[in-house]
């Protein structure tokens, strides 16, 4: 994964040292490893003891902590599960969450690359005026718009189709998006798209070939954030498909737990399963998150 | 099934049409003579983003505007009533100062931590396994977070067996169980930290890739130097991260500003842990829409000199490239 | 990538253009499936039912559609009022059958715009067999008055048409803890000494509920008020006619800081506040007992029932309830309720047909049997013998009375539920809670 990691450590080795100065270079380094392995414990712990007691019945979650179901008895149950599979809509319910999710998340960035290219490396004005009202806007909370927005989508005869929770979630998406990678792409040194213009590339041949391969990586973490905005999100969904037959998976759990409260124990199960998609994009998406990238497509 | 290929050809389509608007566009530019081809262009290419931001964000932002001088049936103006509302109300206060609470311990620590994460895994062979780790709480809804924390702040009385994570470990060192969100000097640090506990991957990922992108040379030339890690660190790396920290520094601190979610699924600003979004939001409830569109409005003005920081940045930014 | 990307140039432009329409043509025909519009076949329905009760409406709603054919398309949506708001604010769709709004404002605004659709032509026909058959506390206003909110009724017609009930107000025991007879009233019930029976404590209690923390103590504070000031004093509360800081809402706080005390609740104030409501009734079961009594509506008894498979509870045999004993027996006989309500906001045929198959006695006897919960009408029968007793409550209440937070605006509802978690934490900021309550009424009412 981490190839300089790597390199730096060959090149230590290769330097001719014995081994009790390899010894010494993993002692001086221990420290490190404790820092790390602490902060990810802490860091897991949380929802370790969420995985568990998605095992476990709602009984034993109010009479005793998680961790004691690592001794026995342990009193393991898939009743959660069961209860969450049980729902008929459920497939039909992550299928429409990935119907929903992807082609937002697509939209919505190739939207944002374009328009950060224009805000990073075009001057125009009104360029900053712009730019700060569009980002400015990320702290309306979303209820504020739905009213206009709803009008909008009467006026366009979207309501209640999937494209309107897209364009939606494009809108509401695209001012952090535009943010983000404005830095990125403005961090990107002159002298490459410069040379590059001297050897009579447009603009679209600057965009395509330089600025979009040099901002995978930056692309590829914004990915992760855009998806997994859409694919937790209850309200944007409510109030663009609530009267259509689309269902998300996160409004169909809803169902899960009466009006009192009653079966919350089920979510434990719930959320083990929605999590699962987005953190098994974050780990493909780690291979473009290493050093090197960048500098490679600016030779190739 | 239907669904299933629209959403196919919008995946592939709407790249290509972006693509196509592009490259046509740009071959029609090109034939523009110089001076409307420099004004035009810019506008060109921002277009779809300025576009979605308008109707999603701007329009309903104005309307928001006007909303926030009318009374909550929308049927007569009442000038700053619903702005005197805000800030003279005594609940304000509280929540002024958890948001300001937000402000200042959420963005920091998240942004910090974040930092040293990603610079301290950039080190170990088992990055991505680390990553993953404190990467685990993001994909967690609010909701799955508040049964979470439920798990960790659990209370029962003194003296019985405790269900709840960190009385646990109180009682291992015989301290009495502190009911965390209930108690006023606790609820307030236990809630941020949640906050944190779900930012710092967002912050590390962030702050990840731009290390990434970093050159080798850079720091080899710094360790050829004879400059030590810690050097390398504070000298070398920071500043060429600086950028990316303020950005996402600017996105925590709206983040602190909108926080709504955790505080509202696990007090709903009970026992004083009120925040400026959670009033907004009940404001809302209760059909006071125009003191809750007053709240959208100074929370938009307050962040504008935030903004103006950033375009400074950028400007520094362009400069030095 | 990127040189596929380039090579692509003029190829992708046509294939660019084509794939836009190609997009715009199928979200514009595949899009809208089941939604609103004049169905013969389909009626979609937001409820904020879940897991078992929604498991209840489905087995209610069987029946229905193999009879007609009709298919129901139910969404658990618990922000269905403020989602009903902004459709009806912008014009768009709204579902077909919903629960009515809670403030009263929004309920007569809506009923002036036409969303509202009255049961009168609704139910047409069988419109006079529903108001005879349901509780007539859901269904008449007090004193025959043209208007009240709180139940639908606006300018004499009907728009909220119940559905289910739950009582509120029950004093729950073990049977085999708690071996006594019911308090008459109030004071005795607070003068029973639970060591007597091996019990810990007097009272459980749990008033934790994530983002509605504070409702079960503002269960308890609304059955003291209504049989210690009356029905009208409490009416008059709701609708923000009664200062908090009034003698008779100050005296109900403090007769609820009596039976909330730190001697009298499990494991003292903060075990109380920390303690969801859901699993508030465990130490009723544990031996030795927590407490001797829990006081909670109907719908807990799946709760005791969930916490403790292994005992295997029985209703009636292992535990039991009390109705609210008397506070001022002038007011004996306001039972405090809680109701679910159907509102049509869409005249088609085939929402009418399953508003008028849901005022059936034949649909609303599938809740009974289900359990957990009361129909709204009368004449149900219940194998379980708590639910049968809490159905003879409800038909002989004098008044059947709403719960207070529900129907105050709700930054007045937050305000009043958190007073509660914070009297009862610090009993000593009584008074500043109530100055701050005043104030909150004050401005949340205002431009109503």
């Amino acid at each position: 994964m981490s190839a300089e990691v790597t390199t730096r450590r060959e090149s230590a080795v290769s330097r001719g040292v014995t081994w009790v100065d390899n010894l010494g270079y993993r002692l001086q380094r221990l420290p490190l490893h404790i820092v790390i392995i602490i902060i990810c414990a802490v860091w897991i712990i949380p929802t370790v003891g969420m995985v568990i007691n998605s095992f476990r019945s709602i009984g034993d979650m109010n009479s005793a902590g998680w961790w004691t179901t690592l001794f026995p008895p342990h009193g393991f149950t898939l009743a959660s599960y069961q209860q969450v599979l049980a729902i008929e809509e459920v497939p039909t319910s992550i299928l429409y969450s990935i119907l929903i999710t992807i082609p937002a998340t697509v939209i919505q960035l190739t939207i944002a690359t374009m328009g950060a290219y224009a805000f990073a490396w075009m001057r125009f004005p009104g360029r900053n005026l712009f730019f700060i009202v569009i980002v400015g806007l990320m702290v309306v909370p979303i209820q504020m718009t739905l009213i206009p927005v709803l009008q909008i989508f009467k006026f366009l005869h979207v309501n209640g189709t999937i494209l309107s929770v897209w364009l939606a979630h494009s809108g509401y998406g695209l001012p952090f998006e535009v943010f983000l990678l404005r830095n990125y792409l403005g961090g990107l040194p002159r002298e490459i798209f410069e040379s590059a213009e001297v050897d009579g590339a447009g603009h679209s041949v600057r965009f395509l070939r330089i600025a979009v391969p040099m901002t995978v990586p930056a692309i590829a973490s914004l990915t992760i954030f855009v998806f997994l905005g859409i694919w937790n999100d209850l309200l944007v969904a409510l109030a663009f498909l609530g009267v259509s037959a689309f269902r998300p998976f996160t409004v169909v759990i809803t169902g899960l737990v009466t009006s009192q409260g009653g079966g919350w124990q089920y979510l434990t199960a719930a959320a083990v399963l929605q999590m699962a998609l987005p953190l098994a994009v974050f780990i493909f998406l780690q291979r473009y998150f290493v050093r090197g990238i960048t500098s490679g497509s600016v030779k190739g | 099934m239907d669904q299933i290929i629209t959403a196919v050809v919008a995946v592939v389509g709407v790249p290509l049409v972006l693509l196509g608007y592009i490259i046509l566009g740009e071959r029609i530019i090109e034939r523009l003579s110089d001076r409307i081809r420099a004004w035009i262009r810019p506008y060109f290419w921002a277009l779809p983003a300025v576009g979605f931001a308008t109707v999603f964000m701007v329009y309903p932002m104005l309307r928001t505007v006007v909303i926030s001088f009318r009374n909550s049936g929308d049927s007569e103006w009442v000038g700053l009533a619903n702005y005197i509302y805000f800030f003279t109300f005594p609940d304000t206060l509280t929540a002024l100062r958890n948001s300001l609470l937000w402000l200042v311990f959420y963005t920091g620590f998240a942004v910090l931590l974040g930092l040293i994460i990603a610079i301290l895994v950039d080190r170990v062979r088992y990055e991505s396994l680390a990553k993953i780790a404190i990467f685990l709480p993001v994909p967690i809804s609010a909701v799955a977070a508040s049964i979470i924390w439920k798990f960790m702040f659990d209370y029962q009385p003194p003296g019985a067996p405790q269900t709840g994570t960190l009385n646990a470990v109180l009682g291992v060192f015989h301290h009495d169980p502190v009911p965390w969100l209930v108690d006023s000097t606790t609820n307030n640090p236990a809630l941020i930290f949640v906050g944190i506990w779900t930012a710092v991957g967002f912050c590390m990922v962030i702050i990840s890739a731009s290390l990434k992108a970093i050159s080798t040379e850079v720091l080899e030339a710094a360790r050829i130097d004879g400059a030590n890690e810690f050097q390398i660190v504070r000298l070398v790396v920071t500043p060429l991260l600086w950028p990316t920290i303020t950005v996402v520094g600017t996105t925590m601190l709206i983040n602190a500003l909108k926080t709504f979610d955790i505080v509202y699924v696990m007090t709903n600003g009970a026992y004083d842990t009120d925040v400026i979004a959670t009033r907004m939001f009940s404001q809302m409830q209760s059909a006071h829409y125009g003191r809750a569109a007053a709240v959208g409005v100074v929370l938009f003005i307050a962040i504008v000199p935030l903004l103006i920081v950033n375009i400074r940045r950028f400007q520094q930014q362009e400069e030095q490239r | 990538m990127a040189e596929v990307l380039a090579r692509l140039s003029s190829r992708a432009i046509a294939l660019g253009l084509g794939t836009l329409l190609l997009v715009a043509a199928c979200s514009s025909g595949g899009g809208g499936g089941g939604g609103g519009g004049a169905s013969t076949t389909d009626v979609t329905v937001w409820t904020a039912w879940g897991g078992a009760e929604l498991k209840a409406f489905r087995d209610v709603l069987a029946p229905f559609t193999q009879k007609t054919g009709i298919k129901v398309h139910v969404t658990t949506n618990r922000d269905s009022t403020n989602q009903i708001a902004n459709g009806i604010a912008a014009g768009t769709d709204l579902p077909d059958i919903a629960p009515g709004p809670t403030d009263p404002v929004q309920v007569k605004d809506w009923v002036s715009k036409g969303a509202l659709k009255p049961l009168e032509t609704v139910l047409g026909a069988s419109f006079q067999s529903y108001v005879s058959n349901t509780y007539p506390a859901l269904t008449t206003a007090p004193g025959g008055a043209s208007d009240d909110p709180y139940i639908g009724i606006i300018g004499g017609k009907h728009y909220e048409m119940m559905v289910k009930t739950q009582v509120k107000g029950l004093i729950w025991y073990n049977k085999k803890v708690f071996t006594g007879t019911a308090p008459k009233s109030f004071d005795d019930l607070l003068a029973i000494n639970p060591k007597q029976y091996n019990a810990q404590s007097l009272f459980c209690a749990g008033f934790e509920s994530g983002a509605a923390s504070g409702w079960p103590a503002s269960d308890q504070i609304d059955n003291i008020i209504m049989r210690q000031s009356g029905d009208q004093v409490y009416t008059n509360w709701i609708q923000g006619k009664v200062k908090f800081s009034s003698p008779e809402i100050k005296l109900g706080y403090e007769t609820f800081l009596k039976e909330v005390s730190d001697q009298n609740v499990f494991g003292g104030r903060n075990t109380a506040l920390s303690t969801n409501f859901g699993k508030a009734g465990d130490p009723l079961f544990k031996s030795p007992a927590g407490c001797l009594f829990l006081e909670q509506a109907t719908f807990i008894t799946a709760f005791f029932q969930q916490d403790f498979p292994s005992l295997n509870l029985k209703a009636g045999t292992d535990f039991d309830f009390f109705a609210h004993p008397s506070v001022n027996s002038q007011f004996d006989g306001n039972v405090n309720g809680f109701y679910d309500n159907f509102a049509m906001y869409n005249d088609t045929p085939a929402a009418r047909q399953l508003m008028q198959y849901m005022s059936t006695a034949d649909a609303q006897q599938i809740w009974a049997n289900d359990g957990g919960t009361l129909g709204a009408i009368k004449s149900l029968n219940y194998t379980d013998p708590v639910f049968k007793r809490a159905a003879d409550i409800a038909g002989s209440a004098k008044n059947l009375l709403v719960t207070a937070g529900d129907f105050m605006p709700n930054d007045m509802q937050k305000a009043f539920w958190q007073s509660l978690l914070n009297v009862t934490r610090d009993p000593g900021s009584l008074n500043a809670q109530l100055a701050h309550l005043d104030q909150v009424q004050a401005a949340s009412y205002k431009s109503a």
